[in-house]
């Protein structure tokens, strides 16, 4: 199933689905390190994040949590229409915290002929603190 | 504290082949079950020629090259001190295994900000612009680095 939104179908005000995940396993920090290259011990290591001041151990990487930001935008959007994503690192992700992520369209325009849409993202824990929150663009096809 | 003479350096260029095996172990440890970064056959029966990288896939040459932590020590950041306080990507061109991309990252501003409490913070923007095999540009990549001081 080919996976298509098209502009004329997507409002200001609209919400994206919403991706819930979690609770997160301090295993899932492993898998990204080696994934992704951080092998910061803070993510990884209870002793060293003790250390540096985690009274409750390791924390999450920012950049798993922007994946799994990523992972709703382009469950929802189709990847080849993402043109920009960015986020700022509100808060840390511990684990056995369950992240959801929402967002909503901001902005439409129609910009040098490519039919632009612009979205909020943001990703919370299960208490409500906010983790990343961000903005994403993404150029869709238009019917016409 | 980082040094905030070094504004503008550019670094040795990053060269990495994208491999579609990296592509699926990004997303398999991200829990993305989205099958066109799984699977070659997924992906092509959505449009595109290959596994597409997912959209944070640039942090992988960034982190595997050893380019973050050589780029800390250079600007004399304290390591334990830093954090990531911001990312963002612009995708020009689709990336996808067997391209070979070069990104030259730069340091494109520094700054001292206190914050509301007072304490102070340096605050470090670097840039890469990623180019592929055939010199297309293929996306930007800026991170926000921020030392606590």
């Amino acid at each position: 199933m080919t996976q298509v939104i098209y502009y004329e179908d997507v409002n200001v005000g609209d919400a994206m689905p919403e991706l819930v995940k979690g609770p997160l396993q301090k295993l899932q920090h492993v898998m990204y390190a080696g994934a992704s290259g951080d092998f910061n011990p803070l993510h990884t290591d209870d002793d060293f994040a003790k250390a540096v001041g985690m009274k409750d151990g390791v924390i999450a990487h920012g950049m798993l949590i922007m994946g799994i930001v990523g992972q709703a935008i382009t469950g929802w959007i189709p990847r080849k229409d993402l043109k920009k994503f960015g986020v700022r690192f509100a808060g840390m992700t511990k684990p056995g915290n369950t992240i959801s992520v929402t967002g909503s369209v901001t902005d439409k325009r129609v910009d040098d002929g490519k039919n632009i849409i612009v979205c909020e993202v943001a990703a919370k824990d299960e208490n409500g603190d906010v983790k990343v929150t961000g903005t994403f663009e993404a150029a869709l096809p238009s019917k016409a | 504290m980082a040094d905030l003479s070094k504004v503008g350096t550019e670094y040795s260029p990053i060269t990495w082949e994208v491999e579609r095996g990296k592509i699926r172990e990004l997303a398999k440890a991200i829990g993305d079950p989205n099958p066109i970064y799984l699977d070659k056959d997924a992906a092509v029966a959505e449009g595109y020629e290959d596994t597409p990288v997912s959209p944070t896939f640039l942090t992988v040459p960034m982190m595997w090259a050893d380019k973050m932590p050589a780029v800390i020590n250079d600007l004399k950041i304290n390591f334990m001190m830093v954090l990531h306080g911001e990312e963002e990507y612009e995708y020009y061109q689709p990336i996808y295994p067997g391209d070979v991309i070069t990104g030259t990252p730069k340091v494109t501003k520094m700054e001292e900000k206190t914050s509301k409490s007072g304490s102070k913070m340096d605050m470090v923007t670097m840039e890469v612009v990623y180019t592929n095999q055939r010199g297309e540009k293929v996306a930007k990549a800026r991170s926000l680095l921020v030392e606590r001081k």
